[in-house]
């Protein structure tokens, strides 16, 4: 991507943010909304600055968890994917139980994490690891699968060793798709880190949305809402960054 | 947002039509006028009066057809009665009464249902806490969202210093207190409560009750919008009269409501039910109930409430009482019917 | 050693794809059978107190004894997830056309759509019914929500890795945009798309799960709700008993889907 078009799509991208935050402040102060129903952008943004310290630790907070649960969950799904690449037969056994596992709700875990790992940060570290290992993995999978199969024959005609293969074509090749997966996950890793604190935790964004819902402060609701939004942006792009000079590698 | 505009001039032709029915009929109209009532919580025993109303035709009876809409996490019913997505609500309590009009939120409270605090705080019969003086240094869970008001207070009342103890956010669960990890937990009288009883034991438990010091939370109260209030009160004094004889029928015949409430959720624990049935029971008759009848609201626990919420800042103002409690539907009702 | 022992049974050349899906349907009814067989014994064995583990010959009983919930809350829930899950896709892959062809309105309207995937939606419970109302429409809004933007993302990452030459060449014998469309591009992105809807598949159902939880009747979100505010952990077992049936075999026929269409799509 050159410069010049990269800094054009970004041009456009901020553009389209803020077509979307002048038409959410006209609807809400043209129809005189009122704030259980939506409050203006502006009533927003000055209700986070009113809350920075609470609103920035209760961020904080949640980041660490997302973060800490998003590497421990990218490990396994990767790692998970590259085993079954390995050892085929155990290909049977992994992918129906992870896909059993993935395919109750996340939330619906919660009540017996909450129980098994208590109310604290570990709780939420492990639900996001299980909600980020499944995309991984699925995405690795999909792209360790990807390779030509000729050129698998071809490597190995020259006595290469599935490790060989595994690192020099089967992983270059997955790549791209791991990225992909590991971008979706970001996002994720911050909504499943609330989701969980909304249902039993005493800090962090969650905590605060649950609180402020209770107190009817659907201002202060928002602005966690913008915290957490921002916090996922930016775990979005750092990822995002970190995938373009892998993929360039490539 | 096209949906929702949609939606709200439907209800507000339905409004409309509701008005001029109840205005221009006796109660017992031909066609039912519609009307919803939110719960705090999904159906249990402890909402079986309205379900019991509903089963029997009492709100038919009175002109109204009824759907409940259950609650769940991160829904307040204030919210949804004052925007007329529901006409009525059974809400959180006082505290989000309080809450809500301390946010301008225009609701009306009509009637309280659960007249005294419906939770205690139980440590182990055996241990070492037997009085609430024997709290300090001990571990103390309780619910950061009202019920940490209700301890603070109830430690000052008893000359303790809160932080002398070690108050600490309570799980979802009550395994750490069954465990030993924990030394008092907060527990409501018809679901906590009913957990512990059935793995310890009733005899291994004491319980510390907010009344004793003083103190009163009265929870679960029915709110309405003031648009409501103002516009139908005959709707108004039509719902509490079925629902008023709903809750009478499920005190005199807990069987067949446990049974009305199984119907709408076969998967809920039948001996639990009976059990919390019968504590909403006690809830709902406590305090001047015997006299004022059921869903009273007595103004002097509100007032000790609101103080309690004062003093821990949760509202920043006195809240208007004579706008936020309304106790004139009630009274149009004669108090013979109202009595339990 | 051959290529032919490496590969799984189920890619062996030769097998009918039925024979293959059997197969893999006998062979993860076997493990998850083993699995439960060990559970049972294990909670047996160990004594492991039922409120933090119970034997699944209790979770069975739980669903037995009361069927009626729980089908009615798979169905209800089906349909939600199906609804969300169909309208996600449709529109997943109708806005990656959009956006692949129009890359003015990419960078504008997709830095919103990745804005948006960052709010999680049971914030807002009370604005999902103010919106919708206790509607079926509700839930599967939620649904949808959660489901098309992965679509998005694989489907553009998809149309995008077309081999620029084979586009030339295509063109070159005259193709319109729409065969081009339908003829290389899609048939390209497909592989890519179904990662993307295998996931949508188990999102879909968050998204339904969830819109239960803001005030529903029926639905296998309730029952998670009731057994988890009851602390009844045999109940949440049960729901997620049912939750992982519904899952598994909604994500197996998006599988399956995936090897016949993909089969074919690699043949071209």
């Amino acid at each position: 991507m050159s410069a010049p078009k990269s800094s054009r799509a970004l041009q456009r991208g901020a553009l389209g943010m803020v077509l979307l935050v002048v038409a959410w402040e006209g609807v809400a102060r043209g129809f005189n909304l009122p704030a259980y129903t939506l409050p203006s952008v502006s009533a927003i943004l000055g209700s986070i600055f009113d809350h920075r310290s609470t609103l920035f630790l209760a961020g904080a907070y949640t980041f660490a968890e997302a973060l800490s649960g998003y590497v421990i969950g990218a490990l396994i799904g990767i790692g998970l994917a590259v085993v079954i690449t390995l050892i085929p037969m155990t290909r049977n056994a992994i992918v129906p139980v992870a896909t059993s596992i993935n395919s109750v709700p996340v939330v619906a875990w919660s009540p017996l994490i909450l129980l098994w790992f208590g109310i604290g940060m570990p709780s939420k570290v492990v639900m996001v690891a299980l909600a980020v290992s499944f995309t991984v993995f699925l995405s690795a999978l999909a792209g360790l699968d990807r390779v030509d199969r000729r050129s698998v024959d071809l490597m190995r005609s020259f006595g290469a060793g599935r490790l060989a293969i595994l690192f020099r074509l089967r992983l270059p090749t997955a790549l791209p798709l791991i990225a992909a997966g590991l971008r979706v996950s970001t996002v994720r890793a911050v909504i499943v880190a609330i989701v969980t604190e909304m249902l039993g935790a005493y800090d962090g964004l969650g905590w605060v949305i649950y609180q402020a819902v209770l107190q009817v402060d659907f201002v202060k609701v928002w602005s966690a809402i913008f915290i957490a939004s921002a916090a996922s942006l930016a775990f979005f792009g750092l990822v995002g960054l970190a995938e373009r000079r892998l993929v360039f590698w490539k | 947002m096209i949906p929702r505009r949609t939606f709200l001039s439907t209800l507000a032709a339905g409004a409309a039509l509701l008005s001029t029915a109840v205005g221009a009929l006796p109660a017992l109209a031909a066609d039912p006028v519609p009307a919803t009532l939110r719960l705090k919580w999904l159906p249990q025993a402890q909402f079986a009066g309205f379900y019991v109303a509903v089963a029997k035709g009492y709100y038919k009876a009175e002109g109204i057809d009824l759907t409940i809409n259950p609650g769940g996490p991160n829904i307040l019913a204030e919210n949804l009665v004052a925007t007329g997505a529901d006409t009525f609500g059974l809400s959180g309590g006082l505290d989000s009464v309080f809450a809500a009009r301390d946010k301008g939120l225009p609701v009306v409270c009509v009637g309280i249902s659960h007249q005294m605090t419906p939770f205690v705080f139980v440590a182990r019969a055996d241990g070492p806490i037997k009085t609430l003086q024997d709290f300090k240094g001990k571990k103390v869970t309780t619910w950061f969202t009202g019920a940490n008001h209700v301890l603070k207070a109830m430690l000052t009342k008893n000359g303790i210093d809160p932080a002398l103890v070690d108050i600490q956010p309570q799980q979802v669960s009550v395994t750490p207190f069954v465990d030993g990890q924990v030394d008092v937990i907060t527990a409501t009288r018809y679901n906590e409560y009913y957990t512990i009883k059935t793995r310890m034991g009733e005899e291994k438990l004491r319980t510390f009750v907010a009344e004793d010091s003083g103190i009163t939370f009265p929870r679960d109260t029915l709110i309405v919008s003031e648009t409501t209030a103002k516009e139908k009160p005959e709707l108004v004094k039509a719902f509490l009269r079925a629902s008023i004889k709903g809750w009478k029928d499920a005190f005199s015949d807990p069987k067949g409501a446990v049974d009305t409430i199984m119907k709408a959720a076969p998967t809920l624990d039948r001996a639990h039910q009976e059990f919390q049935l019968a504590e909403a029971a006690k809830l709902m008759t406590a305090g001047t109930v015997k006299q004022n009848g059921l869903f009273w609201i007595d103004m002097d626990a509100v007032k000790i409430t609101q103080q309690l919420f004062l003093d821990a800042k949760v509202i920043s103002k006195p809240v208007d009482l004579d706008a936020t409690f309304n106790r004139s539907f009630l009274e149009a009702i004669p108090v013979a019917d109202r009595r339990p | 050693m051959s290529a032919a022992t490496l590969q799984s049974p189920a890619a062996r050349p030769g097998t009918s794809p039925l024979v293959t899906a059997l197969f893999r349907a006998v062979r993860g009814l076997a493990t998850l059978l083993a699995v439960l067989a060990a559970v049972e014994g294990l909670v047996v064995v160990l004594n492991v107190k039922p409120w933090y583990v119970p034997r699944p010959t209790l979770v069975l009983n739980a669903i037995l004894a009361t069927p009626e919930p729980y089908v009615q809350g798979f169905l209800r829930t089906l349909t939600e997830t199906l609804m969300g899950f169909t309208s996600g896709a449709i529109f997943g892959v109708g806005i990656a056309i959009v956006f692949f062809r129009a890359r003015v309105l990419r960078e504008l309207i997709f830095p919103v759509f990745v804005v948006s995937q960052t709010i999680p939606v049971i914030a807002f419970g009370a604005l999902v019914v103010l919106w919708f109302g206790n509607t079926l429409i509700a839930k599967a809004a939620i649904s949808f929500y959660l489901t098309f933007f992965p679509v998005t993302v694989n489907a553009l990452l998809g149309l995008e890795s077309v081999d620029p030459r084979q586009e030339a060449l295509m063109r070159s014998f005259g193709a319109s945009r729409f065969q081009l469309l339908t003829r290389l591009q899609l048939p390209a992105a497909l592989p890519q798309i179904f990662v993307a809807l295998r996931l949508a598949s188990a999102l879909s159902l968050v998204g339904a799960i969830v819109g239960e939880w803001f005030g529903d009747t029926v639905g296998l979100g309730v029952l998670l709700l009731q057994g988890m505010y009851n602390e009844n952990v045999v109940a949440i077992w049960a729901a997620i008993a049912m939750c992982a049936l519904l899952g598994t075999g909604f994500y197996a026929v998006v599988a399956a889907a995936e090897r016949a269409l993909v089969f074919w799509g690699a043949e071209q």
